[in-house]
């Protein structure tokens, strides 16, 4: 049999998983705080000896996100806090820390801060705020309430924000963002976050839609090929058939 | 088959259910003490896949790896508890909170549900209920006969009653509040319910520590922006539209393949 089919093969299922990466993005278009996965084609020849020069199988590569900035929404909530330029949110993931964009805080019975049910971390762990009237988040990240009955305002904690080499981060299989080396990441004084405002997903829906509607033509003449490497196989049967 | 369709209804079931949210939104825009619901979205598990022995070429930076998501889902409905706008209406007993609180009702089961509907008339007996006939607790009664009732910043209610030249007092509204009041569990008729992610209410008097002071003669609005809405209806639809565009993409993909096979 012609291997033609077996590198088309590769082709065809890259083109399927592609187009899975780009479903997804789509999905989340309205996911606030969202990274679009971004997808590559690398290819990978086929290292078996003399006379497989002209076969490279295509394979997917799919594990960076885009740090294009989302579109800010303003919501008017104090405890909406968007990040303004690059730099994550960190919260607690199991027994380590994993980042975000996503910053619809909201605070639990006791007081701690939460993101998705989630510990938002602070400089000093995870953040607990006493009872307050008011809660304001500064654009250096500092969380300071005002007390019940008191005028004056108290500092409470300061949101840890890191600000990673987009290279540096990759997703874990919770959707969060988590560091490439599994070294945390070091807190960065200079993000800058903006309350009341929310992000919205970075995905670009027109990117998206291109990329589908390529890959589905990219699909189609690969299944051409097919037929065509079988109208092959089928001419060289007949020939020795007779 | 093809798993780009699992994950695009997964972005529509999303935005069907985010459709759902604004129009009841929508719906309540004059509803009095309403407040909105805001769908929050949170991407699905991803497959994080590492073939055993794949070869990068030189160029590429990063170690080889899939990373699949496998969709969107909807986290939750959260109520937005932003102050709706103030309408003044001159009724005596149209009281609305100015800053955080709930008014405390009784319910006919004999617990207790909060709400921010200040539109409170007088039953039969004289007790100050809500709008749709709860008492609120403590229990107020304004004595037959009474003219003039005033309530007051701090929630105290006074009245003149024939016989007395002086306003007396005749109750005394308080109002609870919640560490977290996105926590609470709206029942409709604009009461929300005490759940455990809302913590337990702490009960005062208007106006102290962290409660509101009431204003008499005027009601809280819904704090339903209907140009937020109407935006945001605009961008479900579209979002609905091009997941079901990948949808048929990833349908025609298998058309194609099909008639490869024959």
């Amino acid at each position: 049999m012609d291997a033609l089919i077996y590198t088309l093969m590769s082709g065809a299922e890259r083109s399927m998983r592609a187009q899975r990466i780009h479903a997804n993005n789509l999905a989340n278009l309205e996911t606030g705080g969202f990274r679009a996965d971004l997808e590559l084609a690398t290819s990978q020849p086929v290292d078996t000896g003399y006379g497989y020069d002209s076969r490279h199988m295509s394979q997917l590569q799919a594990n960076s996100v885009s740090s294009r900035e989302g579109v800010l929404r303003q919501t008017g909530q104090d405890l909406d806090v968007a990040i303004s330029g690059q730099g994550f949110f960190t919260v607690q993931f199991g027994e380590g820390e994993a980042y975000t964009r996503a910053g619809h805080f909201m605070v639990d019975q006791d007081g701690q801060l939460t993101l998705d049910g989630r510990p938002v971390l602070g400089d000093g762990g995870p953040i607990v705020l006493p009872q307050f009237s008011r809660v304001q988040v500064a654009s250096d990240g500092v969380i300071s309430i005002q007390a019940p009955g008191q005028v004056e305002t108290q500092q409470v904690d300061r949101l840890r924000l890191v600000k990673p080499d987009p290279a540096a981060v990759t997703k874990n299989s919770a959707g969060l963002l988590v560091s490439r080396s599994g070294e945390p990441f070091a807190a960065d004084e200079t993000v800058t976050v903006r309350s009341g405002h929310l992000e919205g997903s970075n995905v670009s829906a027109v990117e998206e839609m291109i990329a589908v509607m390529s890959l589905t033509r990219e699909f189609e003449i690969q299944m051409k090929l097919y037929r065509a490497a079988d109208a092959m196989a089928e001419g060289g049967n007949r020939l020795v058939g007779g | 088959m093809n798993p780009a369709m699992w994950i695009s209804k997964t972005g529509v079931q999303a935005q069907d259910a985010k459709l759902q949210a604004i129009a009841n939104n929508l719906a309540n825009v004059n509803t009095v003490g309403y407040k909105r619901d805001r769908a929050v979205f949170a991407d699905l598990f991803y497959q994080v896949e590492r073939p055993p022995g794949a070869r990068n070429d030189d160029n590429t930076v990063s170690p080889s790896g899939v990373q699949l998501g496998n969709g969107t889902r909807l986290v939750g409905t959260q109520k937005v508890f932003t102050t709706g706008n103030m309408q003044t209406t001159g009724q005596t007993y149209d009281v609305a909170i100015q800053g955080q609180g709930f008014f405390q009702v009784e319910q006919s089961n004999g617990e207790f549900a909060y709400t921010r509907a200040g539109a409170l008339t007088v039953n039969d007996e004289g007790r100050l209920t809500t709008a749709t006939g709860m008492p609120i607790a403590p229990e107020v009664t304004i004595p037959v006969n009474a003219t003039n009732v005033v309530i007051g910043e701090n929630g105290e209610v006074s009245a003149n009653v024939p016989g007395n030249t002086e306003p007396v007092q005749v109750g005394q509204i308080t109002l609870v509040n919640f560490m977290n009041p996105a926590g609470l569990l709206a029942l409709g008729d604009n009461l929300y319910q005490e759940t455990v992610a809302s913590g337990v209410p702490t009960e005062g008097v208007p106006g102290q520590d962290a409660l509101g002071k009431l204003k008499q003669g005027a009601l809280e609005g819904s704090n339903v922006q209907v140009v937020e809405e109407m935006v945001d209806m605009i961008a479900a639809q579209r979002t609905y539209e091009m997941n079901t565009k990948v949808l048929t993409s990833a349908d025609n993909m298998l058309q194609y393949l099909a008639a490869a096979v024959r």
